[in-house]
């Protein structure tokens, strides 16, 4: 049997409740829009592209110059030697700096410390970052989908920019789409 | 004239009287403020000497948020406005910093002192675990303020701390993006409502609940505080750094209090139980040493366990902290030269901290019933001998301050601080002998009244 009072404070404990419930989601503040939803972007056509180039862009692009050039929204697509289509955050996950594509090396290389990544799948190979453990070692990318007028398409981000990708989770060729 | 000087101050004296009164009703009357009659050691109010340099930061901190853009380009800009163009923006600036390392350094002597002198025992137990944690908040209060110049060494620092909070197992991948938002322009946003308020905020409130109802107020010990903070930042000011630049490499150390978890981090072992873990367990350490050391032995000398367990984590935070500042400049590329090679780095701390903990333990073991040294005999000046000295300690005042003024003319701000500095520890000794003189006045002012009655 419960007890008038003990009602009576159940009650209380449920309007309380109910009035805070809105808040449960108050997280959420925290965290961008475009951050947590992927956002569709064009890149490039593949008209434009060879074996061997990059295209350096900003995503997501908001128009807002100090925005977009902020070193977290910086990425490149790359086309590799073998022909792939890759797109790569270009924060370094040792420190920060932005490599650059060299297509005789087939890799991406920080200007800072001399960290190179495979073009294929964006693992450090050599320099500080290949000394990181896994999954620190690998640059975080993009998923990408290139529709019938050859038009490449950034929709989402693969990894923690900044820190790394668990590269062993996601073969690269299946961050490709074509649709 | 005098009837006017005595009505005023009749006036001034009821006014106090008034005001007092009305106080009574504050909470402001909870706090016993004791202005010590004599010199008493500053051990055993390190704890409020920490709080008034946290005012000083503060204070100086104000300042700074007039002119400081907390905006990823601006934001060095600013700081090298504030340094190079803005009046007294040197001056702030290194006050600001010098008393941040300050602040961190007395905390550290703070909990040290209290951890040796057995002082979180005795319902103490609130005041301890509120004061480990204001201890880590100080230092996110450090670290968020550094990092707001986005120079190099800025960045390096935001880099390790992000990196720990990425590695975090669970919580890790949600909790990083609160911090760093959509890149680096948020962040800058972010850390600068932590720094000037939410981590301040916290800090009082702590504050509130760590405070003995009775505070030492000693000027004469501010005052040289005051003096430290002046003199450190004219001998050795606080640069600007190199602005953050994402194409250039520079090898760079974080500031004295995170090279400890620095050198952690570069030996190559996993990420988040090098920086965050180890460092967890020695916080952890120190807020359940009063639910451990349940003896009601308060010296050192009667605890030798503790003692020794004290002294071995002095030693351990020393030999990483050294083996933060180690950079190896005869190897090539910076990684090569930050790299610490495990095995010597984790063998070298278990030695020393394994060793000073046996050593200490097994000398305190058997010294347990040392006799307590005899104080020095104190110094007593006539009251003509310290008049003489205040007299000569002003001459020095008035100097060193021309100095201050002259060397500020000269656009020399550094020297202009060092040499305030000097005047501030003047002060402090001024003050100091002033409080004796009254001392031995009235000690010998019944002996005075009794001669002249016999006379």
């Amino acid at each position: 049997m419960v007890s008038r009072r003990t009602y009576l404070r159940g009650l209380l404990g449920a309007a309380v409740a109910i009035v805070l419930a809105p808040f449960v989601n108050l997280v959420a503040f925290f965290y961008r829009s475009d951050e947590a939803s992927a956002q569709r972007q064009k890149i490039a056509n593949l008209k434009e592209l060879t074996p061997g180039t990059a295209v350096y862009f900003a995503y997501p692009k908001t128009g807002d110059p100090k925005i977009d050039n902020d070193p977290f929204r910086q990425y490149v697509l790359v086309m590799t030697n073998e022909g792939d289509l890759r797109v790569y955050s270009r924060v370094c996950v040792h420190l920060w700096c932005l490599p650059t594509y060299l297509p005789q090396k087939g890799a991406l290389i920080c200007p800072c410390h001399g960290t190179i990544y495979r073009e294929n799948d964006g693992v450090a190979i050599e320099g500080p970052g290949a000394y990181q453990p896994y999954p620190t070692n690998a640059l975080p990318m993009g998923v990408i989908e290139v529709d019938t007028n050859g038009d490449i398409w950034l929709v989402g981000i693969e990894g923690r920019i900044g820190y790394g990708r668990e590269w062993q989770r996601i073969a690269p060729k299946d961050l490709v789409k074509r649709v | 004239m005098s009837g006017t000087a005595k009505n005023l101050r009749e006036v001034f004296d009821s006014l106090w009287k008034w005001t007092v009164d009305r106080l009574e009703r504050t909470t402001i009357v909870v706090y016993k403020f004791t202005v010590p009659k004599m010199y008493v050691s500053p051990f055993g109010y390190l704890g409020t000497l920490t709080a008034i340099v946290f005012a000083i930061l503060g204070v100086s901190g104000a300042f700074l948020m007039f002119y400081y853009r907390p905006d990823v380009e601006l934001a060095y800009l600013s700081v090298r406005e504030i340094q190079e163009q803005i009046p007294f923006g040197f001056v702030m600036r290194n006050i600001h910093y010098h008393a941040s390392n300050l602040m961190v350094l007395l905390a550290i002597l703070h909990l040290y002192y209290q951890y040796f002198s057995g002082r979180y025992k005795i319902k103490n137990e609130v005041l301890w675990v509120t004061g480990v944690i204001l201890g880590i908040l100080t230092i996110l209060e450090a670290y968020t303020g550094y990092n707001l110049i986005m120079n190099q060494r800025a960045m390096l620092a935001v880099n390790i701390g992000m990196g720990l909070t990425y590695s975090a197992p669970v919580l890790g991948p949600s909790l990083a993006p609160v911090f760093l938002g959509g890149g680096l322009f948020d962040l800058v946003v972010r850390f600068y409502a932590l720094h000037v308020f939410i981590l301040p905020l916290l800090m009082l409130l702590l504050a509130v609940v760590h405070f003995p109802r009775a505070l030492v107020i000693d000027l004469p010990v501010i005052s040289s505080v005051v003096g430290v903070i002046f003199i450190v930042g004219g001998l050795f000011p606080i640069e600007l750094g190199v602005k953050f630049d994402p194409t250039q490499g520079l090898v760079e150390v974080p500031e004295w209090y995170l090279t400890a978890i620095y050198a952690f981090l570069r030996t190559g072992t996993e990420r988040f139980t090098a920086g965050a873990l180890l460092p967890l367990l020695f916080v952890i350490l120190f807020l359940i040493i009063p639910f451990v050391d349940k003896s009601k032995k308060l010296s050192w000398r009667d605890r030798p366990f503790f003692t020794a367990l004290g002294v071995a984590s002095i030693v351990l935070i020393v030999v990483t902290t050294v083996w933060g500042f180690y950079v190896d400049f005869s190897k090539e590329t910076p990684f090569e030269q930050l790299y610490i090679e495990p095995t010597l780095f984790y063998g070298s701390i278990g030695v020393m901290t394994l060793a000073s903990f046996f050593v200490t333990y097994r000398y305190f073991g058997r010294q347990r019933h040392t006799v307590r040294p005899t104080p020095p005999r104190p110094i007593i000046l006539s009251p003509r001998d310290s008049t003489l000295l205040m007299v000569v300690l002003l001459a020095f005042i008035v100097t060193t301050v021309a100095a201050s003024f002259y060397t500020y003319t000269l656009s020399l701000p550094n020297h202009s601080m060092f040499w305030l500095g000097v005047a501030f520890m003047f002060l402090g000794l001024l003050l100091h002998v002033y409080r004796h003189h009254v001392n031995v006045e009235q000690r010998t002012r019944p002996a005075q009244v009794a001669e002249k009655a016999a006379a």
